[in-house]
């Protein structure tokens, strides 16, 4: 079948020629009783060196094939003491500077001899066993020697050549191999050659550490079980010098017997047991009981954590923890790598007990001494690091071993406690706007209001916000003050830093404090701002119904403190920083939310809703300087501002200063909240000045309506004997109209931005200057009026004159023209006329027949009327 | 029709049916299986090298290994790791010299690593403690030594001396 699939030429053919090959496949005919030389080599492979060398006698082949330089090279790679770039460097030294090969002969002959000479004295010492010469070397031998004794020294005095790596290692078998030959076939004892020919533990570690790479080479049949051998004898020798080492330690004997066997340790197998056993029955961790106890540092009453108590903890544990440094700086070799496993044992045994103890147990009962003690004792762990003496060579890396290790002991903690950071901030602002709500809606009402003075809004708010700043620059009191000092240390390290620097998260927050000349008080300020707050409290009388300053105060304070409370973490870094951050915005966005959303934008639309409830003529008794709802709205607005620009000051401070959040990442949830929040203010500014104007106008209507006496225009009418015939002076109407609308459009400036300024106030403008037209419209004007007029015109002008605002300038400019139709003596009807049609006087604004209805309001139109229109339109035109 | 098979024939003319797993086990044929379509095999492949008895011995210790796994390639640590010889191949290693070194010749134009590596062992272990003239007497092997180099030799490498 599959052939046929396959299909002839692919099935036939193919087949029969590998068979062919095969059958072709011979190889030559060998003599029976003798094995390629590949086959030999690889049988050489399994050989001992003993074996190896006589092998090598036999025949010239096998000598070549024993004496294959790889193969030994191979060996000494097994023991550990071949290096290839030395071996590279020898060899290029060898040939590539010395051209003559006779030379690199003499050279090489001479090394061997050299490498024959030496392990020659070796052998016979050892074959003897008690030789003088070991003897003497074994009672001279010092700790120098370890170097030299070729014995002891084997595998660090050979050397990597190429081509003479059979005679390095010959020279390590003859050291070596005596020893390792005795462990192997007797069994270990303390019996053993080894253990008689040197009596210093530490020759004896140097030797079995020796033996124990020297092992590795040895892959011939039962080589297990010479291992097994090798490896028990070692055992029980580091069973007995961790005796010794241990005893040391407890009879504090440190610089004795605890040092000589910490090195003896280290030399046999790079003394890991040693340090091991040192940090497993640590004093610091077997006394830690000592140390303090979590309920000592838990006010039982107040249910606080005691601070101070954490700090002595902490003092304790540093004092402990540098003693227990001394001893490993002292005993223990640098090589040998026992600061990591120590300090981390400290952190896991002693810390991380203690401080979960203390968490659960606030955990339970109080949050807020819980979300304290959790950000503060990380403080004191991280200043507790600085009072730490460092453990050896570990100098670069100690530090960062100690966060790292910080870091672990808080990382279980600090999920729950951001989770509980966020909620406690939340439920906490989101109970004190309650609690205000509340407040206010018993009061409701007794509202009242004072209206504001004319006071100097933005030189107010200018000064309430530096004080606002310095607060929030200012750090939050982690730390009692028992711990002051060396956080003002910190400080002022920072400090001098800051001017390079200032990238770190946590110099940024000391950033304005270290200006020049201001010294970092930390109290002031908090104080100063309280004071402030209460002023700006007392201007603001006014809006207290709809907002509190304080209570937004208390929220930012309240944020910034859990937020520095939280920022502390990030310091750890990797996943636990990134949740750190997330959470620290997720407060900045609580934060928005609760001030933004919950308390200003209500206070917004509750002023909105007076506003368009407001009807002037219904409001019975008058006060002079303003309409009392667009005061408020307008101080809001003001306030709104405020609040905006903390909250700016605020995200700068603590989410850009603190590297908490990035300013141009715009699909950050707080980056996004905060625009929302500013628009949604802009909205509620918007629709509230919105509903402001209808209600200025309404008011101005009212006031035009109420104030304006028919006299002031026409004294002709007028019964007053004593009035005066030229009066120039502005009438009341006029000037109350003005002082509302500018007192009103003074408020707004500098709190909300130009561009909705200038819509506001050309808004204002039209309006007023349809008011005035309507006004206009319903008056009676004689030419001795018309005086009172004109003045009331240019007091209109002026005002809109301080606007700067060109297009609105023009409108009043007309009216001023327009004021003029009313001076013109009614004899000369014929100019009035000229005036009338003269459109281009006007600028365009009213057309000749709105002109004309202006001129009908004159008293003595219906006497002059036939002239005017007769000059206007020709003569005998309509009767009327 | 259980499991398929394949006929190899000795170079004396023996045909000896056996299972593909087995055959698999030479590397030699396993390549040439994988090469060569399927249902190729009716005719006897030859085995031109190795005689009946040596073939028998092979494919013998082959079906003893047949589900060994594969050797890790040519990782030479592992190999020398594991230097002594289990019980089994042990027993079957003794037969005669001459024997021996067929197996291995066969194992080696087979390329059967395991096996090959067995018979090397074993016969190192022959070496083992003979003097140079055992050895050239047991590998057939001329001494073209000189007496001045032999001591050369022997003066060379005095570490590896008796004691």
């Amino acid at each position: 079948m599959s052939k046929a699939r396959n299909g002839p030429g692919t099935g036939g053919k193919p087949r029969r020629d590998v068979l062919a090959s095969l059958k072709m496949a011979s190889m030559e005919e060998i003599s029976r009783a003798s094995l390629p030389a590949e086959i030999m080599s690889s049988i050489l492979d399994h050989l001992s060196p003993v074996d190896l060398i006589r092998a090598a006698r036999a025949s010239k082949l096998l000598r070549e094939m024993a004496y294959d330089d790889s193969r030994w090279v191979q060996r000494l790679k097994r023991i550990g003491c071949w290096d290839e770039v030395e071996a590279r460097k020898n060899a290029e030294e060898k040939f590539g500077t010395i051209a003559n090969r006779a030379s690199i002969e003499l050279q090489e002959s001479g090394a061997a001899q050299q490498a024959l000479g030496q392990p020659a004295i070796e052998v016979t010492a050892v074959s003897d066993g008690f030789d003088k010469i070991n003897l003497s070397a074994s009672a001279t031998n010092d700790v120098e020697d370890l170097e030299t004794d070729p014995v002891l020294g084997a595998l660090k005095l050979s050397k990597s050549i190429r081509g003479e790596a059979r005679q390095e290692y010959g020279k390590i078998h003859a050291a070596l191999a005596p020893f390792y030959d005795d462990i192997a076939t007797l069994g270990p004892s303390s019996e053993n050659l080894l253990f008689q020919n040197y009596t210093e533990p530490k020759q004896q570690a140097q030797l079995l550490f020796e033996l124990q790479a020297f092992a590795k080479c040895d892959t011939t049949e039962g080589c297990e079980k010479r291992h097994e051998h090798l490896r028990t004898a070692v055992s029980m020798f580091e069973t007995a010098a961790l005796k010794e080492f241990r005893h040391g330690y407890e009879t504090e004997d440190i610089d004795g017997r605890m040092k000589t066997y910490a090195h003896v340790l280290y030399t046999l197998n790079g003394g890991s047991s040693a340090s091991e056993l040192f940090i497993q029955h640590n004093h610091i961790v077997t006394k830690k009981s000592e140390l303090g106890k979590p309920s000592d540092c838990i006010d039982g009453l107040a249910q606080k954590v005691k601070l101070h108590q954490t700090q002595v903890f902490f003092t304790r544990v540093s004092v402990a923890f540098n003693e227990e440094v001394s001893i490993i700086n002292r005993a223990f070799p640098p090589a040998l790598q026992t600061a990591e496993p120590f300090i981390e044992k400290v952190g896991r045994d002693v810390l991380s007990p203690f401080l979960t103890a203390i968490f659960d147990e606030l955990h339970r009962s109080n949050k807020e001494s819980y979300l304290v003690s959790v950000s503060s004792t990380f403080a004191q762990c991280m200043n507790l690091c600085d009072n730490l003496l460092p453990i050896q060579n570990s100098l670069d890396t100690f530090d960062e071993l100690l966060h790292r290790t910080i870091a672990q002991l808080y990382e279980p903690h600090v999920d729950l406690y951001l989770a509980e950071e966020l909620d406690f901030f939340r439920t906490g602002s989101e109970a004190s706007v309650g609690e205000w709500d509340r407040q206010l809606s018993e009061q409701a009402a007794s509202t009242e209001s004072f209206l504001l003075s004319n006071i100097n809004r933005q030189a107010d708010k200018r000064d309430f916000l530096t004080s606002f700043k310095k607060v929030i620059m200012a750090p939050v009191n982690i730390l009692p003050s028992f711990s002051a000092k060396p956080s003002e240390q910190q400080k002022s390290d920072h400090d001098s830093s800051v001017g390079e620097a200032g990238s770190t998260s946590r110099t940024n927050r000391f950033s304005t404090i270290s200006s020049p000349g201001t010294p970092p008080i930390q109290e002031a300020p908090t104080t100063e701002l309280a004071a402030k707050a209460a002023i700006m409290k007392s201007k603001m009388e006014g809006i207290r119904s709809l907002f509190s300053i304080e209570v937004a105060l208390g929220l930012v304070h309240a944020a910034k403190s859990s937020l520095e409370r939280a920022a502390q973490f990030l310091v750890i870094g990797g996943e636990t920083g990134a949740a750190v951050k997330q959470q620290c915005e997720a407060i900045f966005v609580a934060l928005l939310r609760i001030l933004g959303h919950g308390h200003l934008i209500k206070g917004f639309n509750k002023a909105v809703d007076h506003l368009s409830d407001y009807r002037p003529r219904e409001q019975a008794d008058r006060d002079q300087s303003g309409v009392e709802p667009l005061v408020t709205f307008l101080e809001l607005v003001n306030v709104g501002d405020l609040i905006l620009q903390m909250i700016d000051v605020f995200y700068e401070q603590e989410m850009i200063g603190s590297n908490l959040t990035d300013r141009n990442d715009f699909l950050d949830p707080a980056v996004k909240e905060k625009k929302k929040f500013e628009q949604n203010l802009d909205e509620r500014v918007a629709a509230g000045l919105n509903k402001g104007i209808d209600v200025l106008m309404e008011e101005v209507d009212y006031i035009l309506a109420t104030r304006q006496l028919a006299t002031d225009f026409n004294p002709g009418v007028s019964t007053d004997p004593h009035r005066k015939t030229m009066d120039v002076s502005v009438t009341e109407a006029a000037a109350a109209v003005v002082d509302v609308v500018s007192s009103h459009t003074q408020m707004l400036v500098g709190s909300t931005d130009k561009s909705t300024l200038d819509v506001f106030n050309q808004e204002v403008g039209l309006r007023l200057f349809t008011a005035l037209c309507k006004h206009l419209k319903r008056q009676r004007i004689s030419i001795e009026g018309s005086l009172k007029l004109i003045s009331d015109m240019n007091h209109y002008f002026k005002f809109i004159q301080r606007l700067k605002n060109n297009e609105l300038l023009i409108y009043f400019k007309a009216f001023r023209e327009l004021s003029q139709i009313y001076l013109i003596d009614s004899s000369d009807a014929k100019e009035l006329a000229t005036l009338i049609a003269d459109a281009s006087r006007f600028s365009g604004i009213w057309r000749v027949e709105e002109v004309y209805e202006f001129a009908e309001r004159r008293a003595d139109w219906f006497q002059i009327k036939p002239d005017v229109e007769r000059a206007m339109y020709g003569v005998g035109c309509s009767v009327m | 029709m259980a499991e398929k098979t394949l006929i190899m024939e000795s170079n004396d003319g023996k045909k000896i049916e056996v299972p593909i797993d087995v055959a698999s086990r030479s590397i030699l044929i396993k390549n040439m299986i994988d090469d060569l379509p399927e249902g190729a095999f009716e005719e006897a492949i030859p085995i031109s090298n190795v005689s009946e008895n040596v073939l028998t011995k092979v494919i013998e210790w082959c079906t003893h290994h047949r589900s060994d796994p594969p050797s890790s390639g040519d990782d030479d640590d592992t190999r020398r790791k594991t230097t002594d010889i289990d019980e089994w191949d042990q027993k079957f290693m003794q037969v005669d010299q001459e024997m021996l070194f067929e197996i291995i010749l066969a194992a080696n134009y087979l390329d059967i690593k395991p096996l090959l590596d067995i018979g090397c062992k074993t016969v190192a272990n022959m070496i083992k403690g003979k003097s140079p003239e055992e050895i050239r007497k047991t590998f057939n092997i001329q001494n073209d030594f000189t007496p001045e180099e032999e001591d050369q030799i022997r003066r060379e490498n005095e570490w590896a001396e008796d004691r």
